[in-house]
Order: C-alpha cells, then sequence, then structure tokens
C-alpha cells in the first residue's frame, strides 16, 4: 500500500482530496471549536462601532485593512481548499477612541457566478472545476482573497495567479480587476509584493519555470516588466527582496503537468534541492544562483545586505507540502490534518556561493518587519506561532530577535486563534479570533513589551473566519 | 503558473482557443475547389452574434474530425470575415456532408493574431460552435461538432 510520502511524490494526494464528492464534504459537520474560523460570512458587514475590553487606545490613526477568504460553502457544496473561499476585506479603523469595523466580498467575477447558481463551481487552487462553471481566464476563478494593500489612492485586493482587484478604501466597493498594461491584462501577481520604503512595488507572477517581474511606481502604475526564466517551475507563494536585488526562493513543489484544479500539477521532487535565484533589481539579466536542502515554504520575511554582499532573509519552512495538500483541505471540512509545523529559519546567501539554514527553534508563520525599513539590514520579525497538535492555528504573536537568539512574546491562550499581526510604527497591531466569546477581536501592543499583553483590545460584534494578509494605513 | 501559465488554473485559460486559429489573415482560400466538390456538397454559413466592439474581423477555423479539432491538427477551412455591426458572416462552400466543429475568435486589432499576454492567455474574443465553453481549454470535439448535411446549412455563433 502507498504511505503518505509516496502519493505526495506521485502527485497523487491532492487528486484523491479534489475527488471528495462535494455532497459529502458539505455534510461533515465541524468537530472542534477552531472550525470558527472557517465559517461562512453570507454578506457585507456593515460599519459598526467596537467595545473596548481593556486598555487605553494609543495616539494611533489609521487603519487596519485585513483579506481572506470568507465564504467555502453554498447549498450542498463546498470548496476542496481554505485557499480557495471568496475574499472578504475587513477594514479595522482607529481614530483615538473611536474604532469600528466594516467588511465586504470582493466583487469578483467567481463570486457572482457562484452567487447566481447558489453552488460552488468555479475552480481554484485546490477546488476543482464543476457542472455549470465558466472558465474564460485566470480571472474568471480569482478570489481576490490573500492579501490587500495600499496604493495610490485605492485598495488592491490580491490573489496570486490573476489581476488585483481595486477597492474603495472608504467603502471597500469594487472597482475591478487593475490591468496595468493592455497586453498584460489577466497576468498573475503574487498577493506578496515587496514595498521598498520609497513605496516602490516588486513583485513576480509565476509561471511553470518562468516569471513575469513587475514593477510598479509608488501609486501602483506600471514601471517596467519582463520576463525571466526560473531554475525550475516551483509552485511560488512569495519571494524576498533587498535593497539591491530579488531573491527568489525555488522550492521544489514543482509543476510537472496542467491540471485543473492547479494543485493536481504539482509534485513533491526533494530530490532536485531548493535553488535561491538572486537578480539585481537594476539588471535583471544579471543572476546568480545558490542551493539548499529540500524545503516547502509559504512566506519569507524581507531581506537585507551586508557590507560583504552577504544576503540574509528568515521564511517559515515546513518539511513537506503535507498542509496544502491535505491540511488545507481538512479544514474546511472541520478536520485537523497534522502536518509538521512551520520552522522559523535564516537563510544566509554568502559572497563565496554557499547558502545555509539556521533554525530558531520555533514555530512561526505569517513573518512581517517594519515597512520602512523593508529590504535594509533588521534583527526583528513580527511573527504568530506557537502551532500545536491540538488545533491547527497559532495562539502566539511575538518578535524574534536574530541577535539574541530569543523572542518577546504573548499568549492569547487556547481560546484565541491568532491572526497575522503588523507592524505600526511603535506598535504591533492584529486581530485574534475568540472562541469563548465567539467575536473577532483588534489588539494593539506596544512592539517594545509584546509579553505585557495588549495595551488595548476591542471586541466586534461578530465572528468572521480568519484572515490571511493585511496592510495598516495611517 | 508558459508553459505553466499562470498559475492555478490559468493553464486553462493559457491553452484556451489557440489550437487551430493560428490562422494569418491571407489564409482566406478554402484549400478545397469549389469545381472539386462532390455532387452532393453542402454550403455552411456561420453568422457571429453579439460581438461588443465593432471593428476588427472574425477569424475562424473549421474543423472536420475529432483528432484535428482536439490536438491541435490542421482545419479543413479558415477564414477570416470583417465585422459588420455586431454581426459578421462566414459562408464556406463544398463542404462533404458530415461532422464539424468551429473555433473563431474576434480579432480586434486587425493583426491576424489572437491577442496574448506574454504567458500566452488570449486576451481577444473567442467562441467555438455550439456555444460551447471553455473548460480548462477548448472544448472537446464532442461539445463542439455539429452535423452539415447536404445542400444548405446554417448556424450561429455567440462571440463575446
Amino acid at each position: 500500500m502507498l504511505d503518505r510520502r509516496e502519493l505526495l511524490c506521485r502527485g497523487m494526494l491532492a487528486a484523491g482530496a479534489a475527488a471528495m464528492p462535494s455532497m459529502l464534504a458539505a455534510q461533515i459537520k465541524p468537530a472542534a471549536d477552531w472550525t470558527l474560523g472557517l465559517t461562512d460570512v453570507l454578506e457585507d458587514i456593515a460599519p459598526r462601532p467596537l467595545t473596548r475590553l481593556h486598555g487605553r487606545a494609543p495616539a494611533l490613526t489609521g487603519t487596519l485593512y485585513r483579506n481572506g477568504p470568507a465564504r467555502f460553502r453554498r447549498g450542498a457544496s463546498s470548496v476542496s481548499h481554505w485557499f480557495d473561499g471568496d475574499g472578504l476585506v475587513r477594514a479595522w479603523r482607529i481614530a483615538g477612541e473611536r474604532t469600528s469595523l466594516a467588511a465586504r466580498f470582493v466583487d469578483t467575477p467567481k463570486r457572482r457566478i457562484e452567487e447566481r447558481l447558489g453552488a460552488i463551481v468555479q475552480p481554484g487552487f485546490g477546488t476543482p472545476a464543476r457542472s455549470g462553471n465558466e472558465l474564460g481566464g485566470p480571472d474568471d476563478a480569482n478570489a481576490a482573497n490573500t492579501h490587500v494593500i495600499a496604493a495610490g489612492g485605492q485598495l488592491l485586493a490580491l490573489w496570486e495567479a490573476g489581476s488585483p482587484f481595486a477597492l474603495d478604501p472608504e467603502t471597500l466597493a469594487t472597482r475591478g480587476p487593475v490591468t496595468f498594461r493592455p497586453d498584460l491584462a489577466q497576468m498573475p501577481f503574487l498577493a506578496h509584493p515587496r514595498i521598498e520604503p520609497s513605496g516602490r512595488i516588486w513583485n513576480i507572477g509565476s509561471g511553470g519555470d518562468h516569471a513575469f517581474i513587475w514593477r510598479l511606481s509608488p501609486t501602483g502604475q506600471f514601471e517596467a516588466g519582463k520576463t525571466i526564466r526560473l531554475p525550475m517551475a516551483s509552485y511560488m507563494h512569495d519571494f524576498t527582496a533587498t535593497a539591491r536585488h530579488l531573491v527568489i526562493l525555488c522550492q521544489p513543489w514543482v509543476q510537472t503537468s496542467s491540471h485543473v484544479p492547479y494543485i493536481q500539477s504539482l509534485e513533491w521532487q526533494p530530490e532536485r534541492g531548493t535553488r535561491v535565484l538572486v537578480i539585481d533589481k537594476d539588471d535583471l539579466t544579471k543572476r546568480r544562483e545558490y542551493e539548499l536542502p529540500p524545503l516547502f515554504f509559504f512566506h519569507l520575511g524581507d531581506a537585507w545586505e551586508e557590507a560583504d554582499g552577504t544576503i540574509r532573509f528568515d521564511g517559515c519552512f515546513h518539511k513537506d507540502p503535507v498542509f496544502p495538500i491535505l491540511g488545507a483541505s481538512a479544514l474546511v471540512e472541520g478536520r485537523h490534518e497534522h502536518g509538521e509545523m512551520p520552522a522559523l529559519t535564516l537563510v544566509t546567501l554568502r559572497p563565496d556561493g554557499r547558502a545555509d539554514l539556521a533554525p530558531a527553534g520555533i514555530t512561526a508563520e505569517f513573518p512581517r518587519a517594519a515597512p520602512e525599513i523593508a529590504g535594509l539590514p533588521r534583527s526583528q520579525t513580527v511573527f504568530v506561532g506557537d502551532y500545536g497538535n491540538d488545533r491547527p492555528f497559532a495562539r502566539v504573536v511575538g518578535i524574534w530577535d536574530w541577535d539574541r537568539g530569543r523572542a518577546d512574546r504573548f499568549d492569547f491562550g487556547a481560546q484565541q486563534l491568532v491572526e497575522e499581526f503588523v507592524p505600526a510604527g511603535d506598535h504591533l497591531i492584529g486581530t485574534t479570533l475568540n472562541l469563548a466569546a465567539g467575536a473577532s477581536e483588534l489588539h494593539v501592543f506596544d512592539a517594545r513589551r509584546i509579553a505585557d499583553g495588549p495595551v488595548v483590545s476591542w471586541c466586534s460584534d461578530v465572528a468572521l473566519p480568519l484572515t490571511f494578509h493585511g496592510s495598516w494605513v495611517a | 503558473m508558459h508553459t505553466r501559465l499562470i498559475t492555478p488554473l490559468l493553464i486553462v485559460a493559457a491553452t484556451l482557443p489557440l489550437g487551430g486559429c493560428a490562422i494569418s489573415i491571407g489564409d482566406r482560400g478554402a484549400p478545397t475547389p469549389a469545381a472539386a466538390a462532390p455532387a452532393r456538397a453542402a454550403t455552411l454559413a456561420i453568422r457571429f452574434e453579439g460581438i461588443e466592439t465593432p471593428k476588427g474581423q472574425i477569424m475562424l477555423s473549421v474543423f472536420d474530425n475529432a483528432a484535428a479539432h482536439d490536438q491541435n491538427g490542421a482545419p479543413v477551412r479558415v477564414a477570416a470575415v470583417p465585422v459588420e455591426g455586431t454581426t459578421a458572416l462566414a459562408t464556406f462552400e463544398g463542404l462533404a456532408p458530415g461532422d464539424y466543429a468551429v473555433k473563431a475568435f474576434h480579432d480586434l486589432d486587425g493583426d491576424g493574431k489572437m491577442g496574448s499576454n506574454p504567458f500566452g492567455m488570449p486576451l481577444e474574443p473567442f467562441a467555438f460552435s455550439n456555444d460551447a465553453k471553455a473548460q480548462g481549454g477548448p472544448p472537446r470535439w464532442e461539445a463542439a461538432r455539429f452535423p452539415v448535411a447536404a445542400g444548405a446549412n446554417a448556424i450561429r455563433i455567440a462571440i463575446k
């Protein structure tokens, strides 16, 4: 009998998961409290004030925009993967003591089609195409559910295989997919652009063994683009950058065929190792490569460069892609499939061509750093973590210090599901889902004293499913 | 995600209607001269409807077998017809009765090629006979085939 690793290597697990009848999937009852994190939101959330739980609001004015999937099931059908729910953009607004929450679904073709049919039919990362689907191009499957950034006076709700969707930052109303140039319509645009302190935006669009390098102005206008060749056709969710270089990590989860859903096109080939491509921002033809052991990842931290040319960055690394293949599908069904926990790890690329990994010794995900020093030397990484086996999500927020080799962290406890936190000046801001209260909460920390707990927390009157990524816009 | 066209599904779209539609603007000729047509030959009129942008031309390929249609083989006929308002009309004579399928796209800029992004994603409107839908690529022969009998035949295709 084939074991799980053999199935992975043959790219068969995803096929099996995706083949589960949608009726069956929809009938499986959530089995644990954490399933509130994958609940369905049926309609937009009108603006509503928050209730302060404790503490005092610091002098902080702005909005924490966050994005994540919030509609997984329709009628008897459901998506087959956590990553395929409709994007719901939340706006947590703070103006002194006045705080509010509003949320609105991104009005995508996928959402319109499925609203009309009352069924999940559009294919996605891990969801197969079903009867009634309409797929003329990538944006017909675009869930716009992964990240939201601000540029040029509007919000961009990001997916990874198609266009950003522009939103009104006040009303969250969808303006439509963004075409940066007519001949670049429907090009992939990862959900993790790297934004320089100047505001200039770098991104890549991943396509097999090629990638399109995007360069946008601080106002989100197209400046330059070029297709480059990659060392291998790796699945790509994120990349990183120093002030001078793009750093593209090519993991050995590679596309070996063309299937829908996309996850069925991928095979885990650890024997190929991991390749790191470093490209000069000023001349994309200048490139060098490094080799690392096989690893799987979703997220990297900002990279930086030292005087001798050494490049460092951190990432949250898994041993293999069991989580996206099995774990993230099971979550929608209310099951917690155990996968390896993401290990915060420092990557060093040395001028002599050597590359090595140094684990921090903690589980961590959603690494973030201050946007003011993006691409510049730093020692601190904001993370959420303490992933354990009792549930699939984080319960701790912290700042890991690579110089000191320790974390300043706060444990929200077993009743809170902790989402990504982001730097906001001298503070960290982020959200949790309080399982005991059945409500989403907003928290602000003093970034110098995380262990003291939030300086202020507010609760909403709704329980929203977990988000992926977002931005603090002051 | 040009091979890999894109990410998730892109694959899908990237391979879309290109197969068999790579015809040049000069390929108006019918490979089968009317004089050589069998006695009980058929004519086929294809009316394209629902055209949203009244300019350019419709470029189409006609297939008469599953292998050519589904595996990027050679079409039996090709044509480029001007768009007139919201419609365009293509007419073929001297066809052998049997089953056929059509792949077409609206060449908006009149350059004779399907416009595409750097990863090969089609960026001009396209359509198939039976109004068969693209689902991870062009529809298969079985979804797009239609019968052509001896004498006059007419079909409609919505292109948008």
